[in-house]
This record gives structure tokens, sequence and C-alpha cells, in this order.
């Protein structure tokens, strides 16, 4: 007898999902472990930006943004909260994508070259990377953290909603 | 065991307009026990930063070096400025402003074989971080990433106050660490006199050949000993 390639109930695109949650998770932990690691590179990096003067105010954004960034990593990976993590990244990235797109206009015309020449280390967790590399990569990630806003992929999910909400019985049940 | 699920398909479906808001709340719920999380996560941490300090007390970015990207809006070409004075120019100023001095690799060289060195009267000190100092410094140069600079001070200190010149260099280029150490040295009572900053920093030294020590301090382990 041929043996099911998923398990019961499990849908193709919701395995699909699973894995994008689970790839999520992974970037997110990888790229704030970078910045956490080096915690004072990644306050120099992000006082390049010059959108924070107040310099307690720049050092709670350098000490919050990588270890919040494992955090919600680590919530999808283990699919806790998953659809709360998942816009809270949805906005954390398109805020950055916005910025680093800002910052990369700056330097384009400062240098006067190909917007794709544009290379600098945005403090995203990846080094010095290329404009156009860069911005794909992330609204790929966007991408991802809403298709996981939209609720497919439950599976494998320790607690989806936090805090779980309280059953109700179907009308007539 | 996996969970397919904990939620809607065995409760009555929810409102359009409920489920925005619980999805809402659980973002900012997620938010707030990963500030929460980081902070005491940066508490436990050996590399966590203090929220009250200020790393930058030279604050180049705040007193007139350009930023590395124009203002938006400023069409390139239009209005053209003066020319704007040199790096090293800005950095003279901006360290005299603070009573403190600019040295240049020549006289650096100079003071490396002053046998005033062996004597202490003539120190280095390295503000850059742990892997670059032992990757390569300066010989005898002290370490001091003034970004923990509570765990270094205690050994620099008495050394600084005995000592007659000091100097400090980081990476060289854009780095403000070697500044932000010399601030630190004349705002924990070393004389400002006292307090050289060497601007060309490792990136010209290195492309010098000139000698450097990797390990720790004094650890003698040499490369381009010189004469």
């Amino acid at each position: 007898m041929k043996r099911p390639l998923l398990p019961a109930g499990l849908t193709a695109l919701d395995a699909a999902t699973v894995l994008a949650r689970w790839l999520l998770g992974g970037l997110f932990i990888y790229m704030g472990c970078r910045k956490a690691l080096h915690p004072a590179l990644f306050l120099d990096l992000l006082r390049e930006y010059q959108m924070v003067q107040s310099p307690p105010a720049l050092n709670s954004i350098a000490i919050a943004l990588p270890w919040v960034e494992i955090f919600c990593g680590l919530l999808l990976l283990a699919g806790i909260a998953v659809r709360g993590t998942a816009l809270l990244l949805a906005g954390m990235l398109a805020v950055f994508t916005a910025v680093v797109l800002h910052r990369a206009l700056g330097v384009q015309a400062v240098q006067a070259i190909p917007f794709c020449a544009v290379k600098f280390n945005c403090g995203c967790g990846g080094g010095p990377e290329f404009i156009c590399a860069k911005l794909p990569e992330n609204i790929g990630m966007f991408l991802l953290a809403v298709w996981l806003l939209a609720g497919r992929g439950r599976a494998f999910c320790a607690l989806y909603t936090w805090p779980p909400h309280r059953a109700q019985p179907r009308p007539g049940v | 065991m996996p969970n397919h699920d904990n939620g809607p398909p065995q409760t009555a479906p929810q409102t359009g307009a409920r489920q925005p808001g619980r999805i809402l709340i659980e973002a900012l719920m997620v938010a707030a026990a990963g500030v929460a999380f980081a902070f005491l996560a940066n508490q436990l941490s050996p590399r966590g930063l203090n929220p009250a300090i200020n790393y930058y007390p030279g604050d180049s970015k705040a007193s007139g070096v350009p930023p590395l990207v124009a203002a938006p809006g400023v069409a390139s070409g239009a209005n053209v400025p003066a020319p704007a004075p040199s790096p090293a120019a800005l950095l003279r100023e901006r360290l005299e402003k603070n009573g403190l001095h600019l040295i240049e690799r020549a006289e650096v060289e100079k003071l490396i074989h002053d046998p005033r060195r062996e004597q202490s009267l003539i120190l280095f000190i390295d503000a850059r971080d742990e892997d670059l100092f032992h990757a390569g410094h300066i010989p005898g140069a002290f370490e001091f990433y003034p970004y923990y600079a509570g765990k270094y001070l205690a050994d620099v200190l008495a050394p600084c106050q005995f000592a007659e010149q000091i100097i400090i260099y980081c990476a060289g280029g854009d780095c403000e660490d070697s500044e932000s150490a010399a601030l630190f040295l004349r705002n924990a009572g070393v004389p400002a006199a006292k307090l050289f900053v060497y601007g060309g920093g490792m990136t010209e030294w290195e492309a010098a050949k000139l000698p450097l020590e990797s390990g720790p301090r004094n650890s003698g382990n040499l490369r381009n000993p010189g004469p």
C-alpha cells in the first residue's frame, strides 16, 4: 500500500506555508544573531542613518532590534502567535526597506553611480550588500510574512494564537 | 505531536471585523514581550550596551562632518558649494575643540622606537574590538574598546596617569572609536594634553608594513619587527 507523502489533513499548500514559516523564522534568527553578537558595530551602522540623534534612543534601538528579531524568529519556528508575529515582522520589514532605499538613493546621488552599483552595509545582518540584491530579499521576506498573516499553515504550531482564544461552539452544535 | 490548530476550525468563524483587531493585539503583545526579552538578553550578554551612555562623545555627525548621504531633495550640481575641508582637517579641528591632538604616522613611527616607550612613558592604546586587537595591534598597545570602557578602564587608567604621551588609534578612515576612547580617558581624569589620536589608524599602519603584535598585549608574537 502506498504511504501518503504528507500527514493526514495536510495539503501541499499547508506544508509549503509551514516551510515558509520555518524559513522566515530561521532567517530572522540568523540576522538577529549577527547583530546581537556585535552590538557596538550595529550601533555604529544605525548611527550612519542619522535618523535618531538622542544617544539613549539610538542605544535602545540598537539593543532592542537584534533580540526582537531573534525572539520573533523563535516564535515562528515554534509556531507561537504566528499571525501577530508575522504582522510585526511585515511592519518592521516595510520600515527597514523604506529606510534602506532612502539611504541607497542618497548614496547614489552622492557617488553618482547607477542604482544597482550602490553597495553598503545596511546593518541588516548580512554585511555589505548591493542594493539591487537587498531590496528583492526584503520584499521576498515581506511577502512570506504577509502569506503567514493570511492564516494558512497552522500545522506544527505550538500555540497558533496567543493568548489562545476561548473556543465557541458552532451554532446548533 | 503536531497541533494542526488551536483556533478556528473547531470554533465558530470570527467576523472579519474582529480578526484584524485580534491579530493587531497579538502583534503588540509580541512586540512588548520581544522588547522585554531584548533588554533582559542585553543585560545578561557580556557584549551588552548601556542605553544611558553616549558612545559618541565627539559626536562628529552633529559637528559639521559631511554625512555619507546627501540630504533628500538636494540636487547634485546645483549651487556648487565651496570645497569641503579634508577629513583629516575636520578631525584635527574636532579634536582641538576637545583639547586633544592629532598625530601623523611619521611621528608615531618615531615614538615606537623612542626609549621612553620602554619606561611606559609613551603608551599606545588600541580602540578596536577584541577580535581585531588579537589579530594584530601596535606592539605593547593596551586594549581599550570604548563601547565597553568599564571593562578596560581599571587596567589602563594608572598607566595613563603615569605616561607622558598616549597615542590612541582605531581602524582609521571613518572610524571614530579612537576619538571616543580619548574622550572617555579625558573624562576619567587623564589630562587632555597627553592624548594624541592617530587618525591614519591601523589601516595606514598595516599598509606601511610597520611592526605588529598578535594575540594579547606583550605576547611577543611580532610581525614586521623592523630594524
